[in-house]
């Protein structure tokens, strides 16, 4: 995990730099391997990034970067840690406002109207790649600002996993730092947290929801124990998959998502070219993908 | 909207004698972009930009501006022209010459707001053509430019109300056309038309202002209009909107405008749907660039 330092430390690009068209190339090529889109005023922060590994390998200019990244024998693993550069920094609580408007306004009404049709009020999101925790805690919190009002009555429960057992055991100690929590609305950093030293703790209101658990994703036998979902989350770990891989866990969540589920990656990342039986869908802001409730419709008839 | 209706609404807007009137430079402007794209004559084009004394210092200020400054900065319309290209100070005139079309105190709506998305829509709607491989991607653009134009109409006709038509439309959260329905008993679409019949602009474009809104049948409209269709909804989840919430959750693919062109144009099923959303953040920058020169020269004279 990155330290602070390092995050707040981007390397300084000049602007002239910013234009080489060997960046767009790199840019295309992270977006095939990864899904992950680097639109043009993100630029400065994909070149800061990948000039860092630039220096690591003595790469002098884009292009030749570009080359450790396609042409070089050790590319896919260059691969990797330019992704790990780019991807550096990106947790924190309420990471991404449009997702969070989306499932506060559009996904939690919409999957509260179908499920009360079956008298079934409990629901159920997952993290999946749940890092330390940041990720879902935040769902638990709007979860449970929720039960005040669309989802009054209900219950409901976060199930929280990761591979790296260090992260499990971070992301049960809750406490985070203030760079953690410097997207936490106000309203939400009163109830949810209390003051523990310099640092914040997740209120014990919070926990409860919560479940840790260590799974690795590539393990068959525990995915098919994924069952019951109403909302998966899974940011920026799908990247890290070989095609293969990304293929059997993307399937994985299929089947453990309820009809009428939701699927969300990372705000800017896709399922590029792996997905044929998801949705894609469009909130404003943000997009995620559904499981459409089967039906006969024939493919064509508008 | 049924016939009676808007011949009432037409009557409404030319008794009041509130139609803006159309900018001096826009036919000109269309008659010379109505060709393939080689052939639009960039002589021409210096003529119209230097027609206007505040387009003309736009255009060079732009093409001083950091998005596309040279190592020798532009002094004349002429070079100016040529840096930033056609197409560019094509936009630079509509959009300044739209502009002016109601007075700067009867906006009702933010104008950079709306620029914002009448250029967005434009962007977007011609980036689509493209891809799916429609045959005149500029005609797109142009429709996608205009399709809100009924706005225009409506600040002029009934600003109190219209006015109340977007607080309401802002916070009950639901699309500007059925919040017009709701007050005013018509929509921008519908004023639109009548502006868009009144200034003789060509029937297709009409049609996409009409229907941008509700396809209805999409054979009606045809590829153009689905496409705007398309192209509205998307900017309005994309940041390139009316400025306000609208909590939806659209497949585009299920569409009926989106599978009636895929009907027509097999490169649809090609298309990257979400990589095609996340580099709309690019057209963002090029739009408020574009936007902020346009105000920047209103702001100064």
């Amino acid at each position: 995990m990155p330290n602070e330092a390092t995050l707040l430390k981007d390397e300084t690009v000049a602007p002239e730099y910013l234009a080489d068209p060997a960046w767009i190339r790199i840019r295309d090529l992270i977006y095939q391997v990864s899904g992950i889109y680097q639109a043009e005023n993100k630029f400065y922060l994909l070149v800061s990034r990948a000039v860092r590994r630039m220096k690591v390998v003595g790469a002098r200019s884009p292009r030749e970067y570009l080359e450790f990244l396609t042409a070089r024998p050790n590319r896919e693993s260059e691969m990797r840690n330019l992704l790990n550069e780019i991807t550096i920094g990106e947790t924190c609580l309420f990471r991404s406002l449009p997702q969070i408007d989306a499932l506060r306004k559009v996904v939690i009404p919409s999957l509260a109207e179908a499920k009360k049709k079956l008298a079934y009020t409990k629901l159920r999101f997952w993290s999946a790649g749940c890092s330390t925790g940041e990720e879902p805690y935040t769902l638990a919190m709007i979860l449970l600002e929720e039960t005040q009002s669309t989802l009054k009555g209900w219950t409901f429960e976060v199930v929280a996993t990761d591979l790296n057992d260090r992260s499990v055991a971070k992301a049960q100690e809750g406490v985070y730092n203030d760079y953690a929590v410097r997207n936490v609305p106000p309203e939400f950093m009163k109830k949810y947290f209390t003051k523990s030293g310099a640092d914040y703790r997740v209120a014990d209101s919070v926990r409860p929801h919560v479940s840790f658990s260590r799974l690795n994703m590539l393990d068959d036998s525990k995915m098919l124990f994924m069952r019951g979902i109403d909302v998966i989350f899974c940011c920026n770990v799908l990247i890290y998959f070989d095609g293969k891989s990304k293929t059997r866990t993307i399937q994985h969540f299929y089947n453990g998502l309820l009809p009428n589920g939701y699927f969300f990656l990372g705000h800017s990342e896709s399922l590029f070219g792996i997905n044929d039986k998801f949705r894609l869908v469009h909130f404003p802001g943000a997009t995620a993908y559904w499981k459409a409730v089967e039906t006969s419709v024939k493919a064509g008839t508008p | 909207m049924k016939t009676e209706s808007l011949d009432r609404l037409r009557s409404r807007i030319v008794k009041i004698d509130a139609m803006p009137a159309i900018p001096v430079i826009l036919r000109p402007l269309l008659r010379c972009l109505d060709q393939p794209a080689e052939q639009v004559d960039m002589n021409r084009i210096v003529e119209l930009v230097s027609y206007d004394k505040s387009i003309a210092a736009q255009c060079i200020r732009m093409a001083n501006s950091a998005l596309f400054s040279r190592n020798t900065p532009a002094e004349t319309v002429r070079t100016a022209v040529l840096s930033l290209g056609m197409w560019r100070v094509r936009d630079l005139l509509f959009s300044n010459s739209l502009s002016q079309v109601i007075p700067n105190n009867r906006w009702v709506v933010d104008p950079s707001v709306f620029w914002r998305h009448s250029l967005g829509c434009a962007l977007v709607s011609r980036r689509f053509a493209e891809i799916i491989g429609y045959p005149d991607p500029e005609k797109a653009y142009l429709a996608g430019l205009l399709h809100d134009i009924g706005v225009l109409v409506n600040c002029m006709v009934a600003p109190e109300e219209f006015k109340a038509t977007i607080q309401k439309a802002t916070i009950e959260q639901i699309p500007l056309n059925e919040a017009e329905q709701a007050t005013l008993g018509f929509t921008h679409c519908d004023s639109g038309r009548i502006l868009g019949e009144a200034w003789k602009i060509p029937p297709d474009l009409i049609d996409a202002i009409e229907l941008h809104h509700d396809i209805g049948d999409p054979n009606r409209g045809g590829p153009l209009v689905a496409m705007v269709h398309l192209s509205d909804l998307l900017c309005r989840l994309r940041d390139l909107g009316y400025g306000y919430y609208e909590p939806r959750q659209v497949d585009f693919a299920n569409e009926p405008g989106w599978l009636y062109l895929a009907m027509q144009f097999p490169g649809l099923a090609d298309l990257d749907m979400a990589r095609f959303t996340f580099s709309l953040d690019d057209y963002a920058r090029e739009v408020g660039e574009l936007v902020a020169t346009v105000f920047a020269g209103r702001g100064a004279s």
